[in-house]
């Protein structure tokens, strides 16, 4: 290593810390300080650290509203992810691997649903019609419909790296359509679908504006949401602000950290041929 | 073998076989042959049809026209699985996530056999072929020939009528290939089954084959055995193909002195003298093999001429020296 090389690590390494730790490491002291302290916006040590108190006051806070909040994200996060994967492997699966002349149509709408900003007003009348407004499942279902596209996409572009032969080592060997794909294709899909649950739990976990708009209701509450509720009841009260601001990072960091090394290999392995 | 059952064989039989991929012809009208038990080898040069020909026959791909018999049975629209067949690929197409104990009961394991016998027909099959030892391992632990070898038991214990085999060998290096092309010989005689093998190394062809199918351009140019279809070829394509180094034809002028439009000779039918023959060359380059020596020629009246000779050959290039067809080995077309 030239000591021009070791400079500019240490430079970017600086600048990779001062954007990246720095706020985080605010958001966690102000969590720690006294409502006193915390209404003085210092980034500095907390003088006491009120780490238990807070966090008990947010989790108590309008009736464990944020217990209820978790609930329901994890609920509409694995919901909508299962069938994103499900779904997704299927379409792509199939677009990939039985060439018709519906396939470019289908494509097309693939693309139409990546490209075309969702109308809010023309949606919730749709889940009115349908008797899925204001529902946990309604959510689902309107996150699957957002992610899906990107789902297929991602799907389609990595089936096309299995190589046909083993589809025909199956069918051989006698394995059924459904058999092909389940036995065979899906296990397969691993690193691809890691990537999914990692990139789609953490956009649908961290959902705020979707929730906002179909999902109203206190009973309805997600976790995204709770920061909203809340800024009003801790306008004075910015530590317990950022204490919850804190207990909401934490569960996608930890889906991060743990999946990290496998979302660069899918992502690349999804993208190199396709 | 694995199955305790007495290895059954069928015959398999084309008639007017035909395979169309929208406008282009791929087969056109196959009508063939092959004898319960028998080595059938597909042969021909690449985009010849003949990979076309083996999916046709495994179901893999549906007939334009024509019915296929196996067994004297028709399956021209039966699945693959009630064919009787199986099918061993040049990828090896073994399934990357499962163990080789896995891949290799896999069939069974869809045909829902019980989980103990199918663990004593994979044992079984496992040590006729040597992979006792990688039962667990996954195939990206294991060589090329034992790849091979992986898929040829995924094959066998399926008990298959025919075997199908997609040009299994190319992917395998030089001395390998030679190993593996004794193993199925052996796994040939020892099932007794019939078995197709698709190959563009006329090699292979030569040295396995009961029977040789050359195939040109989507049809058969020529059926016969291999010492028939190297002493016999009707067509110059098929005189041209079999045999290495291939035979040397001269079309044109020459043909024509000759009494014919295409004149051949095999480079192992060429004498070379320095006093007397029929042509004159000049040495071009000399091939030593050991054995024996590829001398290629330049004569002004034919262009180039292949002979084989000794080993020991003195003939340098730039060298001049005399050709000669031997008497009765020609070919005229």
């Amino acid at each position: 290593m030239t000591p021009r090389q070791r400079n500019t690590g240490l430079i970017a390494a600086a600048v990779a810390t001062v954007i990246f730790i720095t706020p985080f490491l605010y958001i966690f002291f102000m969590a720690m300080k006294t409502k006193k302290e915390a209404a003085l916006f210092l980034f500095s040590w907390p003088s006491e650290w009120h780490f238990w108190a807070n966090l008990t006051e947010v989790v108590k806070a309008r009736n464990y509203m944020l217990l209820l909040a978790y609930f329901n994200s994890t609920v509409i996060t694995v919901g909508a992810v299962a069938l994103l994967i499900i779904f997704g492997a299927m379409v792509g699966y199939v677009l990939q691997r039985r060439p018709s002349g519906w396939n470019k149509l289908i494509y097309a709408c693939v693309l139409v649903g990546l490209m075309v900003p969702p109308a809010v007003v023309p949606t919730i009348w749709v889940l009115q019609g349908l008797g899925l407004f204001k529902t946990i499942h309604g959510m689902v279902l309107i996150q699957v419909a957002y992610g899906l596209a990107f789902s297929v996409l991602l799907f389609r572009s990595f089936i096309s790296t299995i190589p046909k032969d083993l589809d025909e080592a199956a069918i051989v060997d006698g394995a059924r359509p459904w058999q092909v794909f389940f036995k065979v294709i899906l296990p397969l899909l691993k690193p691809v679908t890691v990537t999914l649950i990692v990139v789609q739990s953490i956009a649908i976990f961290n959902d705020f504006t979707n929730p906002l708009y179909y999902l109203p209701g206190k009973e309805n509450v997600t976790v995204q949401l709770t920061l909203f509720n809340f800024q009003t009841q801790f306008q004075s009260q910015f530590n317990l602000l950022f204490m919850n601001i804190l207990l909401v990072t934490v569960p996608p960091l930890l889906v991060f950290i743990f999946f990290n090394r496998q979302i660069v290999a899918g992502m690349t392995s999804g993208a190199v041929k396709g | 073998m694995a199955n305790s059952n007495a290895p059954s064989t069928a015959s398999v039989v084309l008639r007017d076989l035909t395979k169309s991929f929208g406008a282009v012809d791929v087969i056109k009208g196959v009508n063939l042959t092959i004898e319960p038990g028998e080595f059938c080898v597909f042969v021909g040069p690449s985009g010849c049809g003949k990979s076309t020909l083996l999916r046709l026959i495994s179901g893999l791909e549906e007939a334009s026209g024509g019915v296929i018999e196996i067994g004297g049975k028709d399956v021209t629209h039966a699945e693959p699985s009630a064919r009787g067949i199986a099918m061993v690929f040049q990828s090896y197409a073994l399934y990357p996530h499962l163990t080789v104990r896995e891949n290799i009961g896999f069939g069974l394991s869809l045909a829902r056999m019980p989980k103990a016998e199918i663990s004593r027909v994979v044992e079984a099959t496992a040590a006729a072929l040597q992979l006792t030892p990688y039962l667990d391992r996954k195939p990206k632990a294991l060589s090329g020939g034992q790849r091979q070898r992986v898929a040829i038991g995924r094959a066998i214990v399926r008990n298959p009528k025919v075997f199908l085999f997609d040009e299994p060998l190319s992917n395998l290096d030089a001395a390998l290939r030679g190993q593996m092309r004794i193993e199925i010989t052996d796994l040939h005689a020892r099932l007794g089954v019939t078995m197709i093998y698709v190959t563009h190394d006329q090699v292979e062809a030569m040295t396995m084959a009961d029977k040789i199918v050359v195939l040109n351009a989507g049809a058969i140019e020529q059926v016969g055995t291999p010492m028939e279809l190297y002493n016999h070829p009707a067509t110059p394509f098929v005189a041209g193909f079999i045999g290495s180094p291939r035979m040397n034809l001269f079309t044109g002028p020459v043909a024509q002195a000759m009494g014919c439009t295409t004149y051949g000779i095999r480079p192992e039918h060429v004498t070379l003298s320095e006093t007397a023959g029929q042509w004159l060359g000049t040495v071009r380059h000399v091939e030593l093999l050991g054995a024996d020596a590829i001398v290629h020629l330049t004569v002004p009246d034919l262009g180039a001429l292949i002979a084989r000779t000794s080993g020991d050959t003195a003939l340098a290039p730039g060298n001049t020296v005399w050709a000669s067809p031997m008497p009765g080995r020609d070919f005229r077309y």
